[in-house]
Protein backbone atom coordinates (compact mmCIF):
# COMPACT_ATOMS: atom_id res chain seq x y z
CA UNK A 1 0.00 0.00 0.00
CA UNK A 2 2.52 2.31 0.77
CA UNK A 3 4.47 1.98 -2.17
CA UNK A 4 1.89 2.76 -4.64
CA UNK A 5 0.95 5.82 -2.09
CA UNK A 6 4.69 6.78 -3.12
CA UNK A 7 4.80 5.99 -6.78
CA UNK A 8 1.57 7.75 -7.37
CA UNK A 9 3.05 11.40 -5.68
CA UNK A 10 6.27 10.68 -7.70
CA UNK A 11 4.09 11.01 -10.70
CA UNK A 12 2.11 13.75 -9.42
CA UNK A 13 4.74 15.67 -8.77
CA UNK A 14 7.27 14.72 -11.88
CA UNK A 15 3.64 16.25 -13.79
CA UNK A 16 3.87 19.13 -11.77
CA UNK A 17 7.36 20.19 -12.04
CA UNK A 18 6.83 18.74 -16.44
CA UNK A 19 4.10 21.97 -16.06
CA UNK A 20 6.27 24.23 -13.98
CA UNK A 21 9.25 24.00 -16.70
CA UNK A 22 6.97 24.19 -19.49
CA UNK A 23 5.66 27.36 -17.69
CA UNK A 24 9.23 28.91 -17.72
CA UNK A 25 10.67 27.90 -21.07
CA UNK A 26 6.85 28.87 -22.66
CA UNK A 27 7.61 32.87 -20.81
CA UNK A 28 11.22 33.08 -22.23
CA UNK A 29 10.35 31.52 -25.87
CA UNK A 30 6.61 33.74 -26.64
CA UNK A 31 7.05 37.18 -27.63
CA UNK A 32 3.63 38.74 -27.52
CA UNK A 33 2.29 39.29 -23.96
CA UNK A 34 -1.29 37.78 -23.71
CA UNK A 35 0.79 33.99 -25.09
CA UNK A 36 3.41 34.72 -21.96
CA UNK A 37 0.32 35.30 -19.92
CA UNK A 38 -1.09 31.81 -20.98
CA UNK A 39 2.21 29.72 -20.36
CA UNK A 40 2.59 32.06 -16.55
CA UNK A 41 -0.63 30.88 -16.21
CA UNK A 42 -0.49 27.22 -16.90
CA UNK A 43 2.39 27.08 -14.50
CA UNK A 44 0.25 28.87 -11.45
CA UNK A 45 -2.72 26.45 -11.52
CA UNK A 46 -1.94 23.04 -13.15
CA UNK A 47 1.52 22.95 -11.74
CA UNK A 48 1.10 24.07 -8.99
CA UNK A 49 -1.97 22.14 -8.37
CA UNK A 50 -0.26 18.95 -9.37
CA UNK A 51 2.72 19.47 -7.37
CA UNK A 52 0.49 20.10 -3.89
CA UNK A 53 -1.89 16.85 -4.82
CA UNK A 54 1.64 14.72 -4.91
CA UNK A 55 2.64 16.38 -1.76
CA UNK A 56 -1.18 15.38 0.04
CA UNK A 57 -0.82 12.38 -1.72
CA UNK A 58 2.31 11.76 0.46
CA UNK A 59 0.80 13.28 3.83
CA UNK A 60 -2.25 11.12 3.20
CA UNK A 61 -5.14 12.67 5.73
CA UNK A 62 -3.53 15.63 7.60
CA UNK A 63 -3.60 19.24 8.76
CA UNK A 64 -0.75 19.89 6.47
CA UNK A 65 -2.88 18.58 3.43
CA UNK A 66 -6.15 20.67 4.24
CA UNK A 67 -3.10 23.78 4.69
CA UNK A 68 -2.02 22.71 1.23
CA UNK A 69 -5.62 22.53 -0.43
CA UNK A 70 -5.95 25.69 1.07
CA UNK A 71 -3.06 27.25 -1.01
CA UNK A 72 -3.98 25.47 -3.89
CA UNK A 73 -7.74 27.22 -3.26
CA UNK A 74 -6.46 30.28 -3.04
CA UNK A 75 -4.01 29.64 -6.17
CA UNK A 76 -7.28 28.92 -7.82
CA UNK A 77 -8.78 32.36 -7.22
CA UNK A 78 -5.89 34.58 -7.11
CA UNK A 79 -3.94 33.45 -10.01
CA UNK A 80 -6.37 33.85 -12.98
CA UNK A 81 -7.63 37.36 -11.96
CA UNK A 82 -4.21 38.38 -11.88
CA UNK A 83 -3.68 36.82 -15.36
CA UNK A 84 -7.24 38.54 -16.51
CA UNK A 85 -6.34 41.92 -15.14
CA UNK A 86 -2.80 41.62 -17.19
CA UNK A 87 -4.50 40.85 -20.28
CA UNK A 88 -7.23 43.15 -19.90
CA UNK A 89 -4.66 45.91 -19.56
CA UNK A 90 -2.56 44.66 -22.78
CA UNK A 91 -6.12 44.34 -24.56
CA UNK A 92 -6.90 47.78 -23.62
CA UNK A 93 -3.39 49.57 -24.17
CA UNK A 94 -1.72 47.53 -27.92
CA UNK A 95 -2.87 49.01 -30.51
CA UNK A 96 -1.98 46.01 -32.57
CA UNK A 97 -3.92 43.54 -31.67
CA UNK A 98 -6.84 44.11 -33.31
CA UNK A 99 -10.41 44.97 -32.58
CA UNK A 100 -11.13 42.95 -28.84
CA UNK A 101 -13.88 44.59 -27.32
CA UNK A 102 -13.37 45.42 -23.75
CA UNK A 103 -16.37 46.30 -22.10
CA UNK A 104 -15.89 48.87 -19.30
CA UNK A 105 -18.87 48.93 -16.02
CA UNK A 106 -20.05 51.32 -14.12
CA UNK A 107 -20.87 51.17 -10.16
CA UNK A 108 -23.97 49.69 -10.37
CA UNK A 109 -22.36 46.87 -12.62
CA UNK A 110 -24.28 48.09 -16.13
CA UNK A 111 -22.48 48.38 -19.12
CA UNK A 112 -21.03 52.21 -19.74
CA UNK A 113 -18.80 52.29 -22.39
CA UNK A 114 -17.25 49.96 -25.46
CA UNK A 115 -13.58 50.51 -26.19
CA UNK A 116 -12.23 48.83 -29.52
CA UNK A 117 -8.74 47.69 -28.52
CA UNK A 118 -7.08 50.65 -29.97
CA UNK A 119 -6.85 54.28 -27.45
CA UNK B 1 38.51 51.51 -25.01
CA UNK B 2 37.23 54.86 -24.20
CA UNK B 3 38.11 55.67 -27.89
CA UNK B 4 35.03 53.62 -29.22
CA UNK B 5 32.94 55.51 -27.87
CA UNK B 6 30.80 57.96 -29.15
CA UNK B 7 31.07 61.72 -28.18
CA UNK B 8 27.37 61.14 -26.64
CA UNK B 9 28.26 59.27 -24.48
CA UNK B 10 31.06 60.98 -23.08
CA UNK B 11 29.76 63.80 -21.63
CA UNK B 12 29.41 62.21 -17.82
CA UNK B 13 31.17 64.71 -16.07
CA UNK B 14 29.60 68.01 -18.28
CA UNK B 15 26.43 66.55 -17.59
CA UNK B 16 27.64 66.20 -13.73
CA UNK B 17 28.72 69.98 -14.10
CA UNK B 18 25.57 71.02 -15.17
CA UNK B 19 23.76 69.01 -12.93
CA UNK B 20 25.53 70.85 -9.57
CA UNK B 21 25.01 73.79 -11.90
CA UNK B 22 21.69 73.04 -11.98
CA UNK B 23 20.92 73.72 -15.41
CA UNK B 24 20.18 70.08 -15.87
CA UNK B 25 17.65 67.25 -15.38
CA UNK B 26 19.21 64.25 -15.27
CA UNK B 27 16.08 62.16 -15.90
CA UNK B 28 15.90 64.04 -19.13
CA UNK B 29 16.75 61.38 -21.40
CA UNK B 30 16.09 58.45 -19.57
CA UNK B 31 12.43 59.13 -19.07
CA UNK B 32 10.64 60.38 -21.82
CA UNK B 33 10.88 59.29 -25.45
CA UNK B 34 12.51 62.30 -26.64
CA UNK B 35 14.71 61.02 -29.34
CA UNK B 36 18.00 60.59 -28.91
CA UNK B 37 20.27 62.43 -26.35
CA UNK B 38 22.37 65.82 -28.24
CA UNK B 39 25.66 66.32 -26.48
CA UNK B 40 26.45 70.00 -27.05
CA UNK B 41 29.29 70.10 -29.34
CA UNK B 42 27.35 68.51 -32.54
CA UNK B 43 25.85 71.75 -34.06
CA UNK B 44 24.17 70.05 -36.88
CA UNK B 45 22.17 68.22 -34.56
CA UNK B 46 20.67 71.32 -32.83
CA UNK B 47 17.24 72.24 -35.17
CA UNK B 48 16.29 68.62 -34.76
CA UNK B 49 16.42 68.42 -30.90
CA UNK B 50 14.87 71.99 -30.66
CA UNK B 51 12.17 71.04 -32.74
CA UNK B 52 11.46 67.87 -30.90
CA UNK B 53 11.85 70.64 -27.57
CA UNK B 54 9.38 72.47 -29.08
CA UNK B 55 6.81 69.81 -29.58
CA UNK B 56 7.29 68.05 -26.02
CA UNK B 57 6.72 71.65 -24.39
CA UNK B 58 3.50 72.51 -26.56
CA UNK B 59 2.24 68.78 -25.49
CA UNK B 60 3.11 69.66 -21.77
CA UNK B 61 1.46 73.40 -21.76
CA UNK B 62 -1.72 71.49 -22.51
CA UNK B 63 -1.76 69.45 -20.38
CA UNK B 64 -0.11 71.50 -17.21
CA UNK B 65 -0.29 74.51 -18.52
CA UNK B 66 2.58 76.90 -19.09
CA UNK B 67 4.56 77.39 -15.81
CA UNK B 68 5.45 74.02 -15.39
CA UNK B 69 8.13 72.95 -18.64
CA UNK B 70 11.59 74.05 -17.72
CA UNK B 71 13.63 76.82 -18.24
CA UNK B 72 16.65 74.60 -19.69
CA UNK B 73 14.64 72.76 -22.10
CA UNK B 74 13.43 75.86 -24.14
CA UNK B 75 14.76 75.55 -27.95
CA UNK B 76 17.98 77.11 -28.09
CA UNK B 77 19.00 76.43 -24.95
CA UNK B 78 22.47 74.51 -25.48
CA UNK B 79 23.04 77.14 -27.82
CA UNK B 80 23.14 79.85 -25.12
CA UNK B 81 24.71 77.24 -22.70
CA UNK B 82 27.90 76.85 -25.32
CA UNK B 83 27.54 80.77 -25.67
CA UNK B 84 28.12 81.60 -22.00
CA UNK B 85 30.62 79.03 -22.06
CA UNK B 86 32.43 80.60 -24.65
CA UNK B 87 31.98 84.01 -22.33
CA UNK B 88 33.46 82.57 -19.52
CA UNK B 89 36.36 81.09 -21.17
CA UNK B 90 36.92 84.70 -23.26
CA UNK B 91 37.43 83.05 -25.68
CA UNK B 92 35.15 83.77 -28.99
CA UNK B 93 35.22 79.37 -30.27
CA UNK B 94 32.93 77.43 -28.33
CA UNK B 95 34.01 74.63 -29.86
CA UNK B 96 37.72 74.79 -28.92
CA UNK B 97 37.28 74.98 -25.25
CA UNK B 98 34.33 72.23 -25.55
CA UNK B 99 36.93 70.07 -26.87
CA UNK B 100 39.55 70.90 -23.99
CA UNK B 101 36.94 69.97 -21.43
CA UNK B 102 36.86 66.93 -23.71
CA UNK B 103 40.01 65.55 -22.96
CA UNK B 104 40.16 66.70 -19.45
CA UNK B 105 37.43 64.83 -19.35
CA UNK B 106 38.97 61.98 -20.76
CA UNK B 107 41.50 61.53 -18.16
CA UNK B 108 38.95 62.30 -15.39
CA UNK B 109 36.86 59.60 -16.59
CA UNK B 110 40.20 56.87 -16.58
CA UNK B 111 40.62 57.91 -13.20
CA UNK B 112 37.32 57.51 -12.04
CA UNK B 113 36.96 54.19 -13.39
CA UNK B 114 40.22 53.24 -11.80
CA UNK B 115 39.73 54.62 -8.45
CA UNK B 116 35.83 53.11 -8.36
CA UNK B 117 37.83 49.75 -9.27
CA UNK B 118 40.25 49.96 -6.91
CA UNK B 119 37.88 51.13 -3.90
CA UNK B 120 34.98 48.20 -4.33
CA UNK B 121 38.41 45.92 -4.44
CA UNK B 122 39.44 47.39 -1.02
CA UNK B 123 36.14 47.04 0.54
CA UNK B 124 35.53 43.75 -1.01
CA UNK B 125 38.89 42.85 0.63
CA UNK B 126 38.28 44.06 4.41
CA UNK B 127 35.42 42.13 4.30
CA UNK B 128 36.67 39.06 3.56
CA UNK B 129 39.43 39.24 6.07
CA UNK B 130 37.03 40.21 8.62
CA UNK B 131 34.86 37.16 7.43
CA UNK B 132 38.00 34.92 8.10
CA UNK B 133 38.52 36.23 11.14
CA UNK B 134 35.21 35.37 12.52
CA UNK B 135 34.29 33.17 14.97
CA UNK B 136 32.90 29.44 13.36
CA UNK B 137 29.02 29.44 13.02
CA UNK B 138 27.42 27.82 15.68
CA UNK B 139 30.54 26.93 18.05
CA UNK B 140 29.67 26.91 21.84
CA UNK B 141 32.72 29.25 22.47
CA UNK B 142 31.06 32.44 20.52
CA UNK B 143 31.32 35.43 22.56
CA UNK B 144 27.69 35.90 21.73
CA UNK B 145 27.31 32.95 23.47
CA UNK B 146 27.21 34.15 26.97
CA UNK B 147 24.69 34.30 30.06
CA UNK B 148 22.24 36.42 28.36
CA UNK B 149 20.41 33.98 25.98
CA UNK B 150 21.20 31.15 28.33
CA UNK B 151 18.72 32.89 31.09
CA UNK B 152 16.54 34.00 28.01
CA UNK B 153 16.30 30.33 27.36
CA UNK B 154 15.53 28.57 31.19
CA UNK B 155 13.77 31.60 32.37
CA UNK B 156 11.90 33.39 29.28
CA UNK B 157 8.71 31.04 29.12
CA UNK B 158 8.38 31.41 32.77
CA UNK B 159 9.28 35.33 33.11
CA UNK B 160 7.15 36.26 29.81
CA UNK B 161 4.32 33.48 29.82
CA UNK B 162 4.57 33.72 25.73
CA UNK B 163 5.51 30.55 24.37
CA UNK B 164 6.83 31.70 21.20
CA UNK B 165 9.95 32.83 22.39
CA UNK B 166 10.71 35.73 19.61
CA UNK B 167 8.16 37.64 20.33
CA UNK B 168 8.79 37.32 24.04
CA UNK B 169 11.97 38.69 23.53
CA UNK B 170 11.40 41.33 21.34
CA UNK B 171 8.11 42.78 22.80
CA UNK B 172 9.15 42.16 26.46
CA UNK B 173 12.74 42.18 27.27
CA UNK B 174 13.88 44.20 24.36
CA UNK B 175 10.40 46.24 23.80
CA UNK B 176 12.09 49.36 23.91
CA UNK B 177 14.21 48.45 20.44
CA UNK B 178 10.74 47.47 19.08
CA UNK B 179 8.79 50.95 20.09
CA UNK B 180 11.78 52.32 17.94
CA UNK B 181 11.70 50.09 15.75
CA UNK B 182 7.65 51.42 15.44
CA UNK B 183 8.82 55.24 15.86
CA UNK B 184 11.18 54.73 12.97
CA UNK B 185 8.08 53.51 10.55
CA UNK B 186 5.73 56.04 11.62
CA UNK B 187 8.98 58.59 10.91
CA UNK B 188 9.24 57.08 7.19
CA UNK B 189 5.18 57.25 6.58
CA UNK B 190 5.50 61.31 7.55
CA UNK B 191 9.19 61.88 5.64
CA UNK B 192 6.99 59.99 2.56
CA UNK B 193 3.90 62.58 3.42
CA UNK B 194 6.37 66.01 3.45
CA UNK B 195 7.55 64.05 0.01
CA UNK B 196 4.87 63.25 -1.93
CA UNK B 197 1.90 64.94 -0.56
CA UNK B 198 0.23 67.07 -2.67
CA UNK B 199 -1.26 70.37 -1.31
CA UNK B 200 -4.92 70.78 -2.46
CA UNK B 201 -5.52 74.39 -1.13
CA UNK B 202 -3.89 75.90 -4.46
CA UNK B 203 -6.28 75.81 -7.62
CA UNK B 204 -3.24 75.49 -9.98
CA UNK B 205 -1.93 72.52 -8.18
CA UNK B 206 -5.47 70.79 -7.54
CA UNK B 207 -5.78 70.78 -11.31
CA UNK B 208 -2.66 69.34 -11.73
CA UNK B 209 -3.59 66.59 -9.32
CA UNK B 210 -6.78 65.91 -11.17
CA UNK B 211 -5.23 65.34 -14.63
CA UNK B 212 -2.66 63.25 -12.36
CA UNK B 213 -5.40 61.13 -11.10
CA UNK B 214 -6.81 60.78 -14.86
CA UNK B 215 -3.71 60.07 -15.95
CA UNK B 216 -3.08 57.22 -13.22
CA UNK B 217 -6.35 55.62 -13.49
CA UNK B 218 -6.45 56.11 -17.60
CA UNK B 219 -5.48 52.49 -17.73
CA UNK B 220 -6.57 50.74 -15.28
CA UNK B 221 -9.48 48.71 -15.22
CA UNK B 222 -12.40 50.27 -13.40
CA UNK B 223 -15.00 48.31 -11.58
CA UNK B 224 -14.02 45.14 -12.90
CA UNK B 225 -16.39 43.12 -12.06
CA UNK B 226 -13.89 39.72 -11.53
CA UNK B 227 -11.67 41.57 -9.48
CA UNK B 228 -14.19 42.98 -7.00
CA UNK B 229 -15.83 39.53 -6.80
CA UNK B 230 -12.78 37.54 -6.06
CA UNK B 231 -12.03 40.46 -3.35
CA UNK B 232 -15.04 40.19 -2.01
CA UNK B 233 -14.04 36.58 -1.38
CA UNK B 234 -10.33 37.23 -0.79
CA UNK B 235 -9.96 40.22 1.02
CA UNK B 236 -11.85 39.09 4.41
CA UNK B 237 -10.08 35.69 4.76
CA UNK B 238 -6.72 37.68 4.10
CA UNK B 239 -7.72 40.65 7.11
CA UNK B 240 -8.99 37.36 9.12
CA UNK B 241 -5.48 35.82 8.68
CA UNK B 242 -3.59 39.18 9.43
CA UNK B 243 -5.63 39.15 12.59
CA UNK B 244 -4.75 35.95 13.48
CA UNK B 245 -0.87 36.41 13.00
CA UNK B 246 -1.39 39.36 15.38
CA UNK B 247 -3.79 37.87 18.22
CA UNK B 248 -1.48 34.44 18.06
CA UNK B 249 2.10 36.56 18.04
CA UNK B 250 3.09 34.92 21.47
CA UNK B 251 1.99 31.90 20.78
CA UNK B 252 2.96 30.34 17.32
CA UNK B 253 5.54 32.32 14.92
CA UNK B 254 4.15 35.69 13.68
CA UNK B 255 3.57 38.33 15.61
CA UNK B 256 2.83 42.48 14.61
CA UNK B 257 5.31 43.13 12.19
CA UNK B 258 4.35 40.07 9.82
CA UNK B 259 0.38 40.46 10.57
CA UNK B 260 0.73 44.32 10.11
CA UNK B 261 1.89 43.49 6.97
CA UNK B 262 -0.77 41.20 5.84
CA UNK B 263 -3.60 43.24 7.03
CA UNK B 264 -1.70 45.90 4.87
CA UNK B 265 -1.55 44.49 1.90
CA UNK B 266 -5.13 43.21 2.03
CA UNK B 267 -6.03 46.52 2.68
CA UNK B 268 -4.11 47.45 -0.84
CA UNK B 269 -5.94 44.95 -2.53
CA UNK B 270 -9.50 46.22 -1.36
CA UNK B 271 -7.95 49.70 -2.43
CA UNK B 272 -7.16 47.99 -5.76
CA UNK B 273 -10.11 46.60 -6.73
CA UNK B 274 -12.87 49.15 -5.52
CA UNK B 275 -11.44 52.40 -5.79
CA UNK B 276 -10.21 55.30 -3.42
CA UNK B 277 -13.72 56.39 -3.02
CA UNK B 278 -15.08 53.11 -1.31
CA UNK B 279 -11.75 52.44 1.13
CA UNK B 280 -12.07 55.93 2.27
CA UNK B 281 -15.22 55.56 4.00
CA UNK B 282 -13.98 53.04 6.67
CA UNK B 283 -10.36 54.11 6.08
CA UNK B 284 -9.31 57.81 5.70
CA UNK B 285 -6.44 59.78 7.28
CA UNK B 286 -8.11 61.08 10.01
CA UNK B 287 -8.64 57.55 10.94
CA UNK B 288 -5.03 56.20 10.34
CA UNK B 289 -3.98 59.33 12.25
CA UNK B 290 -5.76 58.67 15.11
CA UNK B 291 -4.89 54.77 15.07
CA UNK B 292 -1.06 55.53 14.77
CA UNK B 293 -1.39 58.26 17.83
CA UNK B 294 -3.42 55.80 20.42
CA UNK B 295 -1.03 52.98 19.26
CA UNK B 296 2.07 54.58 19.55
CA UNK B 297 0.87 56.71 22.87
CA UNK B 298 0.19 53.52 24.44
CA UNK B 299 3.01 51.96 23.88
CA UNK B 300 4.91 54.51 24.61
CA UNK B 301 2.90 54.66 28.18
CA UNK B 302 3.43 51.30 28.84
CA UNK B 303 7.19 51.21 27.93
CA UNK B 304 7.95 54.21 30.24
CA UNK B 305 6.13 52.82 33.11
CA UNK B 306 8.48 49.85 33.12
CA UNK B 307 11.34 52.47 33.19
CA UNK B 308 9.89 54.08 36.35
CA UNK B 309 9.79 50.81 38.02
CA UNK B 310 13.49 49.92 37.19
CA UNK B 311 13.54 48.99 33.61
CA UNK B 312 14.37 45.32 34.05
CA UNK B 313 12.05 44.29 31.58
CA UNK B 314 8.40 45.30 31.32
CA UNK B 315 7.08 45.00 34.27
CA UNK B 316 3.25 44.80 34.36
CA UNK B 317 0.33 44.24 36.56
CA UNK B 318 -1.18 41.66 34.83
CA UNK B 319 -1.01 38.13 35.41
CA UNK B 320 0.84 36.33 33.36
CA UNK B 321 -1.79 33.55 32.89
CA UNK B 322 -1.09 29.65 31.90
CA UNK B 323 1.28 30.09 28.64
CA UNK B 324 -0.23 28.54 25.76
CA UNK B 325 -3.25 29.86 25.99
CA UNK B 326 -4.64 33.33 23.63
CA UNK B 327 -4.63 35.56 27.12
CA UNK B 328 -1.74 35.13 28.38
CA UNK B 329 1.72 36.84 29.07
CA UNK B 330 0.78 39.88 29.93
CA UNK B 331 1.64 42.93 27.86
CA UNK B 332 2.80 41.31 24.82
CA UNK B 333 -0.89 40.63 23.30
CA UNK B 334 -2.11 44.50 23.61
CA UNK B 335 1.25 45.65 22.53
CA UNK B 336 1.31 43.06 19.29
CA UNK B 337 -1.70 44.61 18.49
CA UNK B 338 -0.29 48.30 18.47
CA UNK B 339 2.81 47.28 16.01
CA UNK B 340 0.49 45.71 14.37
CA UNK B 341 -1.94 48.59 13.84
CA UNK B 342 1.18 51.06 13.14
CA UNK B 343 2.58 49.13 10.39
CA UNK B 344 -0.92 47.86 8.77
CA UNK B 345 -1.76 51.96 8.70
CA UNK B 346 2.44 52.55 7.34
CA UNK B 347 1.95 50.25 4.81
CA UNK B 348 -1.58 51.50 3.32
CA UNK B 349 -0.62 54.63 3.66
CA UNK B 350 2.69 54.67 1.60
CA UNK B 351 0.56 53.03 -1.18
CA UNK B 352 -1.71 55.90 -1.79
CA UNK B 353 0.68 58.61 -1.14
CA UNK B 354 2.72 56.99 -3.77
CA UNK B 355 -0.97 56.60 -6.01
CA UNK B 356 -2.55 59.89 -5.50
CA UNK B 357 -0.35 62.28 -3.01
CA UNK B 358 -2.83 61.93 -0.16
CA UNK B 359 -4.52 59.89 1.82
CA UNK C 1 19.94 19.45 1.07
CA UNK C 2 23.39 20.70 1.65
CA UNK C 3 23.32 21.24 -2.31
CA UNK C 4 19.74 23.02 -1.90
CA UNK C 5 21.04 25.60 -0.04
CA UNK C 6 23.98 26.54 -1.80
CA UNK C 7 22.09 26.46 -5.02
CA UNK C 8 19.84 29.19 -2.98
CA UNK C 9 22.60 31.25 -1.81
CA UNK C 10 24.31 31.10 -5.36
CA UNK C 11 21.05 32.29 -6.70
CA UNK C 12 20.79 35.23 -4.59
CA UNK C 13 24.72 36.37 -5.15
CA UNK C 14 23.56 35.81 -8.53
CA UNK C 15 20.60 38.24 -8.20
CA UNK C 16 22.40 40.56 -6.33
CA UNK C 17 25.01 41.29 -8.50
CA UNK C 18 22.08 41.32 -11.60
CA UNK C 19 20.10 44.03 -9.78
CA UNK C 20 23.18 46.23 -9.82
CA UNK C 21 24.29 45.29 -13.32
CA UNK C 22 20.90 45.09 -15.35
CA UNK C 23 20.10 48.67 -16.94
CA UNK C 24 16.88 47.83 -17.35
CA UNK C 25 14.92 49.31 -14.35
CA UNK C 26 11.79 47.59 -14.41
CA UNK C 27 13.90 44.02 -15.10
CA UNK C 28 15.90 44.98 -12.21
CA UNK C 29 12.95 45.16 -9.99
CA UNK C 30 11.39 42.00 -10.71
CA UNK C 31 14.92 40.42 -9.86
CA UNK C 32 15.15 42.24 -7.31
CA UNK C 33 11.85 40.39 -6.09
CA UNK C 34 13.05 37.10 -6.84
CA UNK C 35 15.93 37.75 -4.62
CA UNK C 36 12.94 38.69 -1.89
CA UNK C 37 11.65 35.38 -2.29
CA UNK C 38 14.75 33.46 -2.39
CA UNK C 39 15.40 35.31 0.62
CA UNK C 40 12.44 34.00 1.84
CA UNK C 41 13.03 30.39 1.74
CA UNK C 42 16.38 30.72 2.97
CA UNK C 43 14.70 32.68 6.37
CA UNK C 44 12.42 29.02 6.72
CA UNK C 45 15.34 26.78 6.00
CA UNK C 46 17.31 29.09 9.43
CA UNK C 47 13.94 28.01 11.12
CA UNK C 48 12.66 31.85 11.52
CA UNK C 49 9.31 31.76 10.23
CA UNK C 50 8.07 34.89 11.11
CA UNK C 51 10.82 36.73 9.62
CA UNK C 52 10.21 34.72 6.24
CA UNK C 53 6.36 35.53 6.46
CA UNK C 54 7.51 39.50 6.94
CA UNK C 55 10.15 38.82 3.74
CA UNK C 56 7.30 37.77 2.17
CA UNK C 57 4.75 40.46 2.43
CA UNK C 58 7.26 42.78 2.51
CA UNK C 59 10.00 42.07 0.65
CA UNK C 60 8.62 40.76 -2.54
CA UNK C 61 5.13 42.42 -2.14
CA UNK C 62 4.58 45.96 -1.04
CA UNK C 63 8.32 47.00 -1.72
CA UNK C 64 7.97 46.18 -5.43
CA UNK C 65 4.46 47.86 -5.74
CA UNK C 66 6.14 50.45 -4.67
CA UNK C 67 9.07 50.71 -7.09
CA UNK C 68 6.47 49.88 -10.13
CA UNK C 69 4.28 52.96 -8.69
CA UNK C 70 7.47 54.93 -8.73
CA UNK C 71 8.56 53.66 -12.29
CA UNK C 72 5.01 54.61 -13.36
CA UNK C 73 5.22 58.56 -11.71
CA UNK C 74 8.53 59.19 -13.24
CA UNK C 75 7.28 57.13 -16.79
CA UNK C 76 10.47 55.00 -16.65
CA UNK C 77 8.43 52.30 -18.09
CA UNK C 78 8.67 53.25 -21.50
CA UNK C 79 6.42 51.79 -24.49
CA UNK C 80 9.14 50.08 -26.57
CA UNK C 81 9.71 48.16 -24.06
CA UNK C 82 6.35 47.11 -23.90
CA UNK C 83 6.24 45.13 -27.58
CA UNK C 84 9.46 44.09 -28.66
Amino acid sequence: MEWVRYFLAGILLLLGLFLEILAVFGVNKFRKALNRIHAAAIGDTLGILFVFLGCMVLRGFSMDSLKLFLVIAFFWLASPVSGHMISRLEAMTNENLGEIAVVHLDNEGKQEEKDHGSV
Amino acid sequence: MSKRKSPQELGGYLKFKRWLAGDLDLLEDVTEDAGPAVAPESADRLPARDSALESRRRASEEVYGPEVWPQSHTPGYAQAWRDRIALQKGTGDAQAVLQAQEKSLRFFRAVYKIMAVLLCGAIILVFLWTTVHLPPFGSPDNPANNEVPARYIRHGVEETGATNFVTGMILDYRAFDTFGESCVLFIASCCVQVLLRVDACDGKSAARTRIQQENDRLFEPKNDGILQQTARLLVPLILIFGVYIILNGHLSPGGGFSGGAVLGSGLILYLNAFGFAKTERFFNERIYRRITLCALTFYCLAKSYSFFTGANHLESGIPLGTPGAILSSGLILPLNICVGLVVMGTMYSFYTLFRKGGM
Amino acid sequence: MEVFELLLLLSLVVCAVSVAVIRDLLASIIVFMSYSLIMCIIWILLQSPDLAITEAAVGAGVTSVLFFVTLKKIHAIRKEDRDE
